[in-house]
């Protein structure tokens, strides 16, 4: 059962061509990884999903509707959210005002097990947002989503500039969050890491899905590794 | 003993200060979520004198009721103008596009239209020159406090605006409109994220600016019995200072500017001729753009 469908889907932006025919399925319950260097069209990807671009073609189904056209906040609305590339935090609010905003009166259980993922937040909810570092912005910014209970997460580069530590915990915590029962789309850079997790996976060159198959098949493909891999060999 | 004449200067500019405030929250409000200046917003200002004297005119309400019905015109033109002037060149919804100069720049040019069109369109329905005001109405009627004489507007204007700043606080600080004011004005494309609904939010600061604005115009037409199609240009200039002063996106610097503002002007008419008091506004305005380009209280201020 596929809970995110995307099919056909491309995006141009003025004379350019974003993506291009993009087709891949989430499954419930399951991780899917975008994989694919800068530039690429991941996060536009991830964009047309939560409503911030519009497609020009193809389409997005969720639960089997089309979700196309819809603004980002319904989009959130249905329990699709987004921890988005850049984090995207409100650094002059508080921890607790980012944790608990757009999502109606503050939900004390929900609270609860989203600083239970987060100890570190825990201890600083009254601090500004802005004062936090890298990772505990990327831990808020995660923990913000899951406040609305999503049915889906879509997760644009939680590891970027985060020590490898920091790394091995968000990817660990992705997991977790798995077994919780969350579907998970989740862009990275750090192609072993997300393979590692992940159910199935697509790689995206120049807007186009060049790859597309289980995370095992992929990450023992000769391409993907040389591609992919190698750089990433000695940080884990 | 400080002479009582500057006791009065002090009273009279902080009565004008407050209405400065009231006016300058209004830009200060909308430059956040935008990062636009709204040029229409001295004529939001006109519009809730004459709601205001119309009102008294047709059926001489007491006097909460005409604030009631100014605040009320006041949200409808703070709507009606961003769905023609704002958000028809808000067309694209990535953060590149959301503060874009392109943006600033198109609703520069179209509030300003708005300005002219709704300054001329009540000089022709109304004429330039002062209405005729219930003489009732007014609130400038003298009361003595020991060596001091003030006048009643000056404690209803202290106690409206303290009332309206103290309101909004409370709205930014604890309601879900004010959460999402503050998160449009700290980050639109986060907050399109958490799921908030940005347009609405964008309108709802329109109206609650406009609110405010349309207040300024009825207080200070009753204080001076002057309420005229072109009364809303110099206040707007001025509140404009105070937020320029005030760090562009800190209510309370806009607060607090606007303020000195008020009081620097009353005092200046001492030792110069009243014509020249406007001049104080102008002054503030190239020291500070000089030597603290970021405002008074806008030194942290970040780039979105």
């Amino acid at each position: 059962m596929n809970v995110l469908e995307i099919a056909n889907l491309s995006l141009r932006i003025g004379v350019q061509d974003i993506l291009h025919d993009i087709s891949l399925d989430v499954a419930e319950k399951g991780i899917y990884a975008i994989l694919g260097a800068n530039g690429v069209g991941k996060t536009s990807l991830m964009r047309c999903i939560s409503g911030i671009y519009h497609p020009t073609g193809g389409e997005i189904r969720y639960e089997g509707k089309n979700i196309v056209g819809l603004k980002s906040h319904q989009i959130v609305d249905l329990g699709i959210l987004q921890a988005p590339e850049g984090r995207q935090i409100f650094s002059n609010m508080s921890v607790l005002e980012n944790l608990t905003i757009g999502g109606g009166p503050l939900k004390t259980a929900e609270l609860d097990r989203v600083l239970g993922l987060f100890p570190k937040l825990k201890e600083r909810l009254k601090q500004g947002a802005g004062s936090l570092s890298g990772g505990e912005q990327q831990m808020l910014c995660i923990g913000r989503a899951l406040m609305r209970r999503p049915k889906v997460l879509l997760l644009d580069e939680p590891s970027l500039g985060l020590a490898p530590m920091l790394v091995r915990f968000i990817f660990d915590l992705v997991e977790e969050i798995r077994a919780q029962g969350y579907s998970i789309l989740i862009v990275e850079q750090n192609a072993k890491a997300a393979l590692r997790i992940a159910d199935r996976a697509a790689v995206i060159e120049g807007g186009k899905i060049v790859m597309e198959g289980s995370a095992k098949e992929l990450a023992s493909d000769s391409r993907v590794a040389d591609a992919y891999l190698g750089g990433h060999v000695a940080a884990h | 003993m400080i002479d009582p004449y500057y006791l009065q200067q002090l009273t009279i500019g902080i009565s004008l200060g407050m209405v400065y405030a009231l006016m300058a929250i209004g830009f200060t409000l909308i430059f956040g979520v935008l990062n636009v200046v709204n040029f229409a917003h001295g004529e939001v200002y006109t519009i809730g004198a004459f709601a205001g004297i119309m009102a008294i005119a047709a059926f001489g309400p007491p006097f909460l009721v005409i604030v009631f019905i100014v605040l009320a015109v006041g949200a409808l033109a703070g709507f009606s103008l961003e769905r023609v002037a704002f958000r028809p060149f808000r067309r694209f919804s990535d953060e590149a596009s959301l503060k874009s100069r392109a943006m600033r720049e198109a609703t520069l040019m179209s509030s300003l239209a708005m300005s002219i069109i709704a300054r001329e369109a009540m000089e022709l329905l109304f004429g330039s020159e002062f209405q005729t005001i219930d003489i009732g109405y007014l609130i400038n009627k003298p009361i003595s406090l020991g060596p001091v004489t003030i006048v009643n507007g000056d404690i209803i204007i202290f106690v409206v605006s303290v009332l309206m700043l103290g309101g909004l606080q409370w709205l930014l600080k604890y309601s879900a409109i004010g959460l999402s004011i503050r998160a449009v004005s700290n980050n639109p494309l986060g907050a399109k994220y958490v799921g908030i609904n940005t347009d609405r939010t964008i309108v709802l600061t329109f109206v609650i600016g406009s609110m405010m604005g349309a207040l300024a115009g009825i207080l200070v037409g009753l204080y001076y019995g002057a309420v005229f199609p072109s009364m809303g240009f110099i206040p707007g200039v001025k509140a404009f200072v105070a937020m320029v002063m005030g760090g562009l996106s800190s209510i309370p610097g806009a607060v607090i500017a606007a303020l000195v503002l008020g009081v620097a002007e009353s005092l200046s008419t001492t030792f110069v001729s009243s014509v020249w008091a406007d001049m104080v506004a102008y002054l503030f305005l190239i020291v500070t753009l000089v030597f603290f380009p970021q405002g008074l209280f806008g030194a942290r201020r970040e780039r979105v």
